[in-house]
């Protein structure tokens, strides 16, 4: 292991030590509870990320599978007694073969067409979703009931009831995930996934079996994205099919756009301009409290800033803005000082 | 960013200015009478009511804080509840607060985020520190929060919309819940004389709760009842109108579930098909019940078209609908909706609330607040057809009488009279033997101050 | 279980204007397309808030009506130019998936402000050839013009369209535009004039179409911005090719979608087609393609070729 490596993974421990351990305490609930849902986002946001800047393929199907892993999830929570882990991975898997089909059409289409197909299967679901509705521990194959007096929770480890506990075990798990997702991209498949964006018919020729490595790529995508559907499920307890829309499924990759589809890092990003940002606008500004729909407007001219000025997304952007930044500040410290500096 | 794109970007946001110029001009507003200098400052009596004391006097102590959570995305928004909830207890502030504290009132939205709902309540607690909910409307808020209420001892007064608002022992709201309204509707139509009903709902959460309702009441009148849903934003009017009109039949009813656009877009559809003759009857629950649906439906539905109405007329006479009144025009709290059922909530939730502070002692704590707020029984309001109560009762539905209002030229008008939801329905039933069993709404009228 | 034969005959009419609404709005969608590569997911989003201005002016100022359809149709056209020429060329050499992104960011900036500027009252649009109405006996029920015209509209739109593009210089010029915009400017094509006329002729489109389908659909600005999404079935059925294709794909989406309608029984009351049926132009749409290109595998070149 090289120095920059070196370096790298201690940043990334020492963030990780930083968020389990010094933000429970430092944050109150409702900001825990907020970064929570960054969290889930965020791994959602990694197997759009992975399947748009690892392998050229892009999927407007993921809240469509996130509502799939969400439901599965829950059913197995309400269904059998197996423990929380067990049934992210049951819910993981599923989605996963679920996934893989959506991904089928990528072997005949491509691009525009293929995000659209992936599109109509979002709609598919969110048409049926408000009819099968959300498991909440009612019988029957589709375990929903509407009693009048209420109905359970999904139910949360046992080791991680409260919200601060539950926030580090979504950590966790969300960390051990963008650790598979690193393993992925650093073994032969992402080797295989680069070839294929780089060119399909190159990668042929090297013998690559790109419907193999594309039908993997939206296995993992989705896989990932069921595991977030049982932590959502865990989160939020009770869900409800009008909280997912079709169009979340077309901001999601633009959100996953604008944090940077050539880097992991883009994902977290996604994730908190996602759940995080509004909420902070939320609490800085009652205007925005008061006014929501200025948020969206905010959303709406974010995207279009960011695909117009920063086409690698902000993870890219953002360290190179600061580092402009700094050098027009060493530029301006120099004229002050009278030294002369280099051109950069 | 040549010469021409910047003119072209300054065109762009010139035109989306000069809409909002022309949208703004002609939002919603309040009335444009001029209001009394005065409001809601005097001495209450049977004849006028007053905010708060009504002594005049600015209260400057330290405040009592107070929290909301409402719904506000695009297609949703009741925020109109607890901004003129806010509108009143500024009128209280301006006339001695609550002996002297005024009350200062923490608003949130949200955007039917369950994990963004479960987060506000926490937020207004813990860090805003507010020591009673008050004006609660969400789609599911209830569902999301009512374990949290249970067990941090509070008692929320509200606008229900989800069946934990009506079916837990912390809840207690002002109006009836789709339901219960659905359930008067339908009695409107079994009254009409129809020989079947057909119940259509948007397909959100909670329909086969609903449901349950308009089925029991039809059981017990034997009329038969069938029960559709339809997705929401509905796409094609046109097909949900014939369906309705063939399932109802010449002799048969149709009672509709909708807000109130969604419902508006079938009553045109069945409109301009020239099928609004075609069935007996046409009613629907209390989001129909405001003077915009019956300016956007047009005269073709007067008379015909019965809306369960489960508060007064905003035009009644009464005190407490003339203070309603004089609150909106002094305080001019921004009402999307204007005069309507939704700030009437927010004015009678507010209300409530400043009485059960007025008729408790110092110190203003959480846990003597909201004992305060379940101590509430037997409160009188013109707006609301019997007394309120909340109670320390397993479930609350207080408001269960309501009237039944029609269009009449771009107005809601009365129908019928205040008239009992059918105790068929079994949740009714319950609420009514408790109502019995602790003397919620009988007896010595609660002390309005 | 099935309803009997007599009991569609009504969803036969209300289908063919459900078809003419979506056959409209894809139309719409791919014609810009064909243009200049952009698929315009704002499209719906542009005519609801045209649509919503002229309500404000016809029900809360003196205005005349046919002025205040003209605002409708200008307010399209000059968001949709706006748009397309301040952020047509930066984005030009993009992805396509890029440029329809871009889309979105306008359609989110127009939900936002149009929810802020109308709540969500109800409202109506009358147009006045809704007001002409002819009786159709076997279904039994009033048609009015506005429906007709909408499907005419859509059938003269894509009739002209298709000529416009095939037969005239400029329209040739736009498919070549939107086929490679890099090769097609080095041939002399005043690309930025050409795509300027694109968008502008797109943008009355979409101001004239929000007007048809403020009436037809209903005044709802959430209801007629996520009607793209369903428009987008037909437009994909034709691969975002044939403006024709779109047409009747458009179309035939609607009628079996309201053909679904009176199946309220099947498999069971709760579970019924009827319920599910707003998934008939996805699963339509989804089947038409799998259907169309079996037996073909994408290889792609290079990068640029997505």
């Amino acid at each position: 292991m090289d120095a920059s490596t070196a370096v790298r993974v201690l940043v990334i421990v020492a963030l990780l030590a930083f968020a389990l351990l010094a933000l429970p305490i430092l944050l109150s609930d409702y900001w825990i509870v907020v970064l929570t849902e960054a969290a889930i986002f965020a791994l959602v946001a990694l197997g759009l990320n992975l399947l748009v800047g690892r392998v050229g393929l892009v999927s407007l199907g993921q809240i469509g599978l996130l509502v799939v892993g969400s439901w599965v999830a829950a059913r197995f929570f309400f269904l059998t007694g197996l423990p929380f882990p067990i049934v992210l991975l049951i819910s993981g898997v599923i989605t996963g073969v679920i996934g893989t089909l959506l991904g089928l059409p990528a072997l005949r289409l491509s691009g525009l067409h293929l995000a659209l197909i992936t599109l109509m299967f979002a709609g598919l679901v969110s048409i049926v979703i408000p009819t099968v509705n959300f498991p909440n521990g009612g019988g029957g194959v589709l375990g929903h009931t509407e009693s009048s007096f209420g109905n359970p929770a999904v139910r949360r480890p046992s080791i991680a009831q409260s919200d601060p506990a539950y926030y580090r075990y979504t950590v966790i798990v969300i960390a051990v995930m963008f650790l598979l997702a690193l393993i992925h991209i650093s073994s032969k498949a992402g080797r295989a996934w680069a070839a294929i964006r780089q060119s399909e018919a190159a990668a042929i020729a090297a013998g690559v079996n790109i419907t193999f490595y594309k039908l993997w790529a939206f296995a993992l995508a989705s896989f990932l994205t069921g595991v977030a559907g049982g932590l959502l499920a865990g989160d939020e307890g009770k869900l409800y099919s009008i909280q997912f829309r079709t169009i979340d499924s077309i901001t999601l990759l633009a959100v996953v756009m604008m944090g940077g589809i050539y880097s992991l890092w883009g994902a977290w990003i996604a994730g908190l301009l996602q759940q995080l940002v509004p909420a902070l606008l939320n609490d800085w500004f009652g205007f925005f409290e008061r006014n929501p729909d200025f948020v969206l407007v905010l959303f709406g001219v974010g995207i279009l800033q960011v695909l117009v000025t920063a086409p690698e997304g902000l993870v890219n952007q953002v360290p190179k803005d600061l580092r402009n930044l700094g050098r027009l500040l060493a530029r301006l410290a120099g004229k002050a000082t009278g030294r002369s500096r280099p051109a950069t | 960013m040549t010469v021409r794109r910047i003119v072209l970007a300054l065109v762009l946001a010139i035109a989306v200015l000069a809409t909002a110029a022309v949208a703004m001009a002609t939002r919603g507003s309040a009335t444009s009478t001029s209001s009394p200098a005065a409001v809601g400052t005097g001495t209450a009596s049977k004849a006028k009511s007053v905010c708060g004391l009504g002594n005049g006097k600015k209260a400057t102590g330290t405040p009592i804080k107070i929290g909301a959570i409402a719904t506000k995305q695009p297609g949703t928004d009741f925020t109109d509840i607890p901004n003129m909830a806010n509108a009143y207890f500024q009128c209280v502030n301006a006339n001695g607060g609550i002996y002297g504290h005024p009350i200062k009132y923490y608003i949130e939205t949200e955007q039917t985020d369950p994990g963004q709902v479960a987060s506000l309540v926490r937020k207004l607690v813990q860090t805003d520190h507010v020591v009673g909910m008050v004006g609660n409307t969400s789609i599911i808020e209830c569902a999301i929060n009512h374990k949290y209420y249970e067990t941090h001892g509070i008692y929320m007064i509200g606008s229900g919309i989800a069946p934990e608002c009506y079916s837990t022992s912390h809840i207690a709201a002002v109006n009836m819940g789709p339901r219960y309204s659905s359930d008067g509707a339908v009695q409107y139509e079994i009254g009409a004389g129809v020989k079947k009903i057909v119940f259509d709902q948007s397909n959100v959460p909670g329909t086969g709760y609903i449901y349950a309702g308009p089925q029991a009441v039809a059981k017990a009148a034997k009329v038969p009842i069938v029960g559709f849903t339809d997705n929401v934003p509905i796409q094609d009017a046109n097909s949900v109108a014939v369906k309705l009109v063939q399932a109802a039949g010449s002799n048969g009813g149709v009672v509709l579930n909708f807000t109130p656009d969604q419902a508006l877009l079938i009553l045109a559809a069945v409109q301009k098909l020239g099928l609004t003759t075609k069935v007996k009857a046409w009613s629907c629950s209390t989001p129909c019940n405001s003077d915009f649906v019956a300016q956007a439906l047009g005269t073709a539905w007067d008379g015909i078209f019965g809306v369960n109405a489960e508060l007064n007329l905003p035009s009644a006479s009464g005190p407490d609908s003339t203070l309603y009144r004089q609150v909106i025009a002094k305080y001019k709290p921004p009402l999307a909706f204007g005069l309507g059922s939704f700030s009437q909530m927010g004015f009678v939730e507010a209300r409530i609330a400043v009485s059960a502070l007025l008729n408790m002692k110092a110190p203003y704590t959480l846990k003597r607040v909201n004992q305060a707020f379940a101590g509430v029984k037997n409160y009188h309001t013109d707006i609301l057809c019997k007394p309120w109560y909340f109670g320390k009762i397993p479930l609350h539905i207080p408001n269960n009488t309501d009237r039944t209002v029609t269009p009449n030229h771009g107005k809601m008008v009365v129908k019928q009279g205040c008239f009992n939801i059918s105790a068929a329905d079994p949740g009714i039933a319950k609420a009514r033997a408790l109502e019995k069993r602790f003397k919620l709404n009988t007896g010595k009228p609660y002390p309005v101050k | 279980m099935f309803p009997g034969l007599a009991d569609y005959k009504p969803f036969l009419i209300t289908g063919l204007a459900l078809g003419g609404v979506y056959a409209l709005s894809g139309v719409g969608i791919v014609v810009l397309y064909r243009a200049t590569g952009v698929l315009n997911l704002a499209f719906g989003a542009i005519g609801a808030m045209g649509a919503l201005l002229s309500w404000t002016l016809i029900n809360h100022t003196s205005s005349p009506h046919w002025l205040a359809y003209l605002v409708c149709v200008a307010f399209g056209a000059l968001v949709t130019f706006a748009y397309g020429v301040i952020f047509g060329p930066p984005l030009a050499r993009r992805d396509p998936l890029v440029k329809a992104m871009g889309t979105v960011g306008l359609a989110l900036i127009l939900l936002g402000i149009m929810s802020y500027l109308w709540p969500p009252k109800a409202r109506t649009m009358f147009l006045p050839s809704t007001s002409w109405q002819y009786h159709i006996g076997f279904a039994g029920l009033d048609v009015n013009w506005t429906q007709i015209i909408g499907l005419l509209f859509g059938v003269l739109v894509t009739v002209g369209v298709a000529a416009f593009l095939r037969y005239t210089r400029l329209g040739t010029a736009m498919r070549a535009l939107a086929d490679d915009r890099e090769i097609t400017s080095t041939l002399g094509v005043p690309v930025r004039r050409v795509e300027a006329v694109a968008w502008l002729g797109s943008g009355v489109l979409a101001g004239f179409s929000g007007l048809l389908l403020s009436d037809l659909v209903g005044l709802d600005a959430v209801g007629l911005t996520f009607l793209v999404i369903s428009a987008l079935a037909a437009a994909l059925i034709a691969q975002l090719r044939s403006l024709t294709v779109t047409l009747i794909a458009g179309i035939i989406v609607g009628l079996c979608t309201a053909l679904l309608t009176p199946i309220l029984l099947w498999p069971n009351a709760t579970f019924s087609v009827s319920t599910y049926r707003y998934g008939a132009p996805f699963a339509l749409a989804i089947i038409a393609l799998l259907v169309m290109t079996r037996g073909r595998r994408v290889v792609s070149i290079s990068r640029t070729d997505r």
